[in-house]
């Protein structure tokens, strides 16, 4: 028999990517997945107004909240003027400097297009009106920027998605991320909660079930590449194996991921559970995102066995998570406070 | 005044400034090119080397890491030989400058490069501290320095180096396991083990070109290792009273 080799003396490593990491992915995942609903109504004039409307509004929250995890996440954020001074082109995450910020420019202009009709009927003499009113002007819709600028985001969000998924998949060392499986992965859980938010947002019934199409559309898919990654690892792909043992590190939190990622697809049909299933696509994908940067970085690139992560309470943990969360509800009262109720009144 | 003596002069400044503060923090963006006659490795004979550590501590002393992390470290083993009784292997682990590092690539703003003497380093006023390079190296040689804020890793003592004088782990090393030297020159210390030695790098596969090479590794310790993990592995927050 083959005995074991002992690990005598081991060091365990810090993750360098901490939870604010994941936040960010978490948010700009939401935002561009929520942004490409919006396309097909206000670029094509198709699909419901109301599901159109409620995916800008989570695209705005979490597009407006992302950057800011995402600068909280360097450990220098103050010298974030580097990625524009001296970018390196080899690099991903040095595109993804440029490609972020056109994203979310485009998507608060576009947003702004696309709402312009609603800020002018929320004109009021009040604070937010008074805001509402300068944001609407004559509140004369302008089509033909809306489209132009819609393009243009578009391909920021495209970009967007390409270079946070490529920005993992491109790391060899790490065999977790080392796969054409993972930005595929990212893109079905961000078009699942993006649509997955966005059915909390509204009420209206023919809106939560065109988007609650989506958020099934986006977790069946989100669970195949799951299964096709445990399938590559059981024919020996290194990223597969790597997840394997992760399931096997952490059985529940991944039972609990698929649980996430297949419950959508259950409540499906079911009209009432609409908003349960958007919250659970929406949880899904934060859990998807968790598991993939601090279980990635669990696993020791030399040594054997696991490192230990707990979340610490302060601000490079547990509160930079609720401080992110914070930020997009503020961000929502906002953009509640300066927009009337509902899109027909628009 | 001719770039060799000039470069002379600029590591005898460096290397006054590091042994003037003890540290070669001040000095870390004045690092140089380096001189592309020399191309620096190690070789690490393990049949010398005892695990003590020693090379861990001097380092930490040389390089004012912070508590609880490390440059260099020695990872130890209990593994089974050929009869099946255990026995001890030792496996100092350290920043390979590998000839294509991976970590260069992904930097963002170009603050990791390569000298053209081979040493990677970190330019940490220009560091943002994003930690792709963490990520992209395979050995888990580099980390955020918690005192920093900045990606921080091995250097050779590059500041010693530049000075003429060898790097801490070396000087240190109680069994001489640890031999820096010049891999350009034939007739160096590295150069002669190198030819008359197998001497494995670590993980091959992954196409880094270490320049750090072992004598007497058991190939299954040159890859990811796969066994029992260490009851103990040391942490800030557990060294920290």
């Amino acid at each position: 028999m083959n005995a074991p080799i002992l690990e005598l003396t081991g060091f365990a490593q810090d993750p360098a990517w901490l939870p604010w990491a994941v936040q960010y992915f978490f948010l700009v995942g939401i935002s561009l997945g929520a942004f490409l609903l919006t396309l097909p109504h206000f670029l094509a004039g198709r699909g419901s107004v109301e599901a159109a409307r409620a995916a800008l509004i989570a695209a705005l929250i979490t597009g407006i909240a992302a950057p800011i995890a995402l600068l909280a996440d360097l450990h220098q954020p103050l010298r974030f003027w580097r990625f524009y001074l001296s970018p390196n082109g080899s690099s991903w995450m040095a595109w993804g400097a440029f490609f972020l910020p056109a994203y979310v420019g485009g998507l608060v202009a576009y947003g702004w297009l696309a709402l312009r009709p609603a800020f002018a009927a929320r004109a009021g003499t009040d604070l937010p009106g008074r805001i509402a009113g300068l944001l609407g002007g004559d509140g004369a819709p302008w089509p033909q920027r809306l489209k132009a600028v819609g393009v243009f985001t578009a391909v920021g969000a495209l970009l967007v998605a390409l270079y946070t998924g490529a920005e993992l998949a491109v790391v060899a060392a790490r065999p977790l991320w080392h796969t054409p499986l993972l930005p595929l992965g990212l893109l079905a859980t961000a078009i699942a909660a993006g649509a997955g938010l966005a059915t909390l947002l509204t009420g209206d019934p023919a809106a939560r079930r065109l988007l609650g199409r989506a958020v099934a559309t986006g977790s069946a898919a989100a669970l195949l590449v799951f299964i096709a990654g445990l399938l590559a690892g059981f024919a020996g792909a290194a990223s597969g194996e790597a997840q394997l043992a992760l399931v096997a590190h952490r059985p529940l939190a991944s039972l609990l991921l698929v649980l996430l990622l297949a419950a959508p697809l259950l409540l499906i049909g079911r009209r009432q559970a609409a908003p349960l299933a958007g919250l659970l696509a929406v949880v899904a994908a934060w859990a998807w995102r968790w598991e993939l940067f601090m279980g990635g970085q669990r696993l020791p690139k030399s040594g054997a066995g696991f490192y230990d992560y707990a979340v610490p309470f302060g601000t490079e943990g547990l509160l930079g998570v609720l401080g992110s969360a914070g930020l997009m509800v503020l961000i929502a009262l906002a953009l509640h406070a300066v927009l009337p109720a509902r899109a027909g009144r628009a | 005044m001719n770039p060799s003596r000039r470069d002379f002069l600029k590591g005898i400044a460096v290397g006054a400034a590091g042994a003037a503060v003890g540290a070669p923090a001040a000095a870390r963006s004045a690092q140089g090119e380096g001189d592309a006659k020399h191309r620096w490795g190690m070789v690490v004979d393990l049949r010398r080397c005892i695990g003590c550590q020693a090379c861990t501590v001097a380092c930490g002393t040389e390089n004012h890491t912070p508590l609880g992390q490390y440059r260099t470290v020695v990872h130890q083993f209990e593994i089974p030989g050929a009869d099946g009784s255990p026995r001890r292997a030792s496996l100092p682990r350290l920043c390979n400058h590998c000839a294509e590092p991976p970590c260069i690539p992904v930097c963002p703003v170009g603050a990791t490069f390569q000298r053209a003497d081979g040493i990677v380093l970190v330019d940490n006023t220009r560091c943002v501290g994003c930690g792709y390079c963490v990520q992209a190296c395979p050995y888990d040689a580099r980390f955020v320095n918690a005192e920093l804020g900045t990606a921080d890793k091995c250097t050779f003592c590059v500041h010693r180096v530049d000075a003429g004088l060898l790097p801490a782990c070396v000087e240190t090393c109680v069994g001489s396991a640890r031999i820096f030297g010049d891999l350009n020159n034939p007739d160096s210390s590295v150069s002669q083990l190198l030819r008359e030695h197998e001497a494995l790098p670590l993980k091959p596969a992954a196409g880094t070109a270490p320049q750090v090479r072992y004598i007497g590794l058991d190939g299954r310790l040159q890859d990811k290792v796969t066994g029992e993990p260490s009851p103990i592995a040391a942490k800030l927050a557990e060294v920290t009273p």
